[in-house]
């Protein structure tokens, strides 16, 4: 029969997958990391038909309340506003993907924590509630995070390859090795060896090591890998000629909160007045 | 007009804010335009730190202008010194801030104030009908963020200025890799131009001063006095003219010299220093037939726009020109002093000052934003200008009240994400 010819079996049925529901956002940050998705001139406009970019206030007015697949965002903890928005939006949301250093590590921000209070209190003022401030911390403190692109910038083409990554499910695989990997492919001199405070050897990479290209060390901005070896780290940094509050000071600039254990290895108190 | 709208989440500016609106018998009784981003403490941060430390640290202030923190930051620590850098430091550190100011006002532009003036919500809802126009934008953004990479290592805070000199110079060859991109810019530019002159933008003067740095020989970039067409002072005596203000509701300061709101921005230094354009920019200028000077805030964007064209010129001109020499970056010798840094940034003029100890250790910082100044400008803008809508339709004194802060390209970031409206 005629309908049977057109009626295909269920399973044979090939229905278009819905797009993933994406939304972009951003608390309390330098929308650096918004800008990284942007700057991408040559493939930004075909990258969006891949998804359906439901919200993305930065550059859209309407960007409804609503169900996401994947939310990725920019920016750190620091006051109440940031932590209704990010509770709020993991509510509405399957995966949240941390979008940069900030969202990750805290980044410069959460050194905060770090430094004495005199040296910011002069800057404290009286705040309305609703603008208090938080100890400033990485998204992970306060909520469940699924995916992590870290960097201060996040590497571009990193976002790039996330998105066409999920938008054809397959599983997004962060990069785990040191940034010492890509610089020596790089055919870069070691900046360790001529006695600058590289952290490349205890940084993840996937960044293809694009400060130490540009001859300046590693901050650390990736955040640690799992298997650092922190104390020959310390080591070689002190070897150089650098100070317990120098090596301390480059360690938790970017990444402080995710290195907890360095208080073992200083007997100094963090930034003793200067 | 309504007496009681409350509206969240007013976009397309880089940052959060809050604005609050009261109406009462056609008059405004309440207008407060507050940041409401979490406090980041900047200028604490870098208490403590050596003073080569300071760019990296304070350059995550701002994304889209983080080559501007890093030079202003550096050019204050050789302040500071009492360092002089050598011309092709100071050439390429230019060039890297027009890199920048190209990038940011095609971004500002396109992606967050023309989609208000064509009736979209957002230049990518635009894609279909628009994408030659997109495309233009673009590719004026890949010209800067070229620049950029090449110049400084990296488009977003960029890694190879430094105090002294630069970690990695480029060749020449790369110059002219940047020449040549510049050049197919050009034509994008000009479109640019022509687009937002064609746009209608509302009849409006602000009462206000325009402030810019002024140079004797240039379009001034890294060097010159802050000026208005009425005082002139250097860099050094800022704190006797300006001074900072908190307010309890907002993260970020208010900022007024001798007590006065003023402004600063394209349009300021349109006003300051147009005679000092490129000849391209010129043609522009003539042909957008704005009078100046303007204080129209709305020919912001006109005034970004014609400035596309001049820092394309500009930065061509320096790749042509620049020999490159190989130039090891120097060490300052280390003093205990005081040294201010102030250059015009995409949003205006931009301020770092550092106070450095015997041992190169910094004791004391001070940071003012292009948008920490035009924050009281803007909100007694829009305190001006409301009663002129006010008998329109709420929708259409909401579009307006947006454009008119979009048109300074406000970086609440820089001072505060989301802009709320609350209305009462």
């Amino acid at each position: 029969m005629l309908t049977e010819k057109y009626s295909l079996p269920l399973e044979n049925k090939k229905m278009p997958k819905p797009k993933l529901k994406l939304g972009f956002y951003g608390i309390t940050g330098c929308a650096g990391c918004l800008l990284s998705v942007i700057f991408n001139e040559d493939e930004i406009l075909d990258l969006i038909q891949l998804v359906d970019l439901k919200a993305f206030p930065f550059i859209k007015e309407v960007n409804p309340d609503e169900q996401f697949d994947y939310v990725f965002m920019e920016g750190l903890v620091a006051d109440k506003g940031d932590l209704e928005e990010l509770e709020k939006l993991r509510q509405n949301t399957r995966y949240i993907v941390s979008l940069g250093a900030c969202a990750c590590t805290g980044c410069v921000p959460a050194y905060r924590q770090f430094t004495l209070k005199e040296n910011y209190e002069h800057l404290l003022y009286r705040k309305q509630k609703e603008v208090e401030d938080i100890q400033p911390t990485p998204i992970d403190a306060h909520v469940k995070v699924d995916y992590y692109i870290p960097g201060c910038p996040p590497d571009k083409r990193e976002i790039v390859t996330f998105i066409k990554n999920i938008a054809i499910g397959k599983e997004p695989k962060p990069y785990e090795n040191p940034v010492c990997v890509e610089c020596r492919k790089n055919g870069n001199q070691c900046l360790l060896d001529l006695g600058k405070p590289c952290l490349g050897p205890i940084t993840a990479g996937g960044c293809n090591s694009v400060c130490i290209n540009g001859n300046f060390e590693c901050w650390g901005c990736r955040g640690p890998t799992k298997d650092m070896n922190l104390p020959l780290m310390i080591k070689i940094l002190k070897e150089k000629g650098f100070d317990d509050k120098f090596i301390q000071d480059r360690m938790r600039t970017f990444a402080g909160l995710k290195l907890p254990m360095l208080e073992q290895f200083f007997n100094v108190k963090v930034n003793v007045k200067c | 007009m309504p007496k009681t709208i409350t509206l969240n989440h007013i976009t397309k500016i880089e940052g959060h804010a809050k604005l609050e609106i009261g109406v009462e018998r056609g008059g405004i009784t309440k207008c407060q335009l507050s940041a409401v981003e979490g406090s980041r403490y900047f200028e604490g941060l870098v208490r403590g730190r050596k003073f080569f430390e300071a760019h990296e640290i304070t350059s995550r202030i701002c994304g889209i202008c983080s080559c501007a923190h890093v030079i202003a930051a550096i050019s204050a620590v050789e302040d500071a010194l009492n360092y002089k850098p050598s011309e092709q430091t100071l050439q390429l550190r230019k060039l890297l801030t027009l890199g920048e100011r190209i990038r940011s006002h095609a971004t500002h532009l396109y992606f967050l104030a023309l989609p208000d003036y064509l009736g979209y919500e957002s230049a990518l809802a635009m894609a279909s009908k628009y994408r030659p126009q997109l495309q233009n934008a673009l590719n004026l953004m890949k010209t800067g963020n070229l620049a950029i990479k090449i110049i400084g290592g990296r488009d977003l805070h960029p890694v190879s200025a430094t105090v002294g000199g630069w970690l990695k110079l480029p060749k020449k060859s790369d110059l002219l890799i940047i020449g040549k991109q510049l050049e197919s810019a050009k034509a994008d530019a000009i479109k640019t131009c022509k687009l937002f002159f064609s746009l209608k933008y509302p009849e409006f003067q602000s009462r206000t001063e325009c402030f810019s740095l002024i140079d004797k020989n240039s379009y001034a970039v890294l060097e010159g006095e802050f000026s208005s067409e009425k005082i002139s002072f250097r860099k050094s005596q800022y704190k006797e003219f300006i001074n900072e203000y908190h307010e309890p509701r907002s993260t970020a300061n208010f900022v007024v010299k001798s007590d006065h709101r003023y402004m600063v921005g394209a349009l300021s230094r349109l006003n300051n220093s147009h005679r000092k354009l490129s000849k391209n920019a010129k043609k522009m200028l003539k042909l957008s037939k704005i009078r100046l000077p303007s204080k129209n805030p709305y020919l912001n964007n006109v005034a970004q726009a014609i400035e596309i064209v001049h820092c394309i010129d500009e930065a061509i001109r320096i790749c042509e020109n620049l020999n490159i020499r190989s130039e090891a970056v120097e060490k300052p010798k280390l003093k205990a002093g005081n040294g201010v840094g102030a250059i015009e940034v995409p949003r205006g003029t931009l301020w770092h000052d550092y106070t450095i100890n015997d041992n190169g250790v910094i004791t004391n910082a001070n940071i003012i934003t292009p948008t920490a100044q035009n924050l009281l400008n803007i909100q007694e803008d829009i305190r001006d200008f409301v009663p002129s809508v006010a008998s329109k339709r709420k929708e259409k004194i909401v579009l307006e009240v947006e454009k008119l802060i979009r048109s300074y390209d406000p970086c609440f970031s820089c001072s505060a994400h989301f802009l709320e409206v609350k209305w009462s």
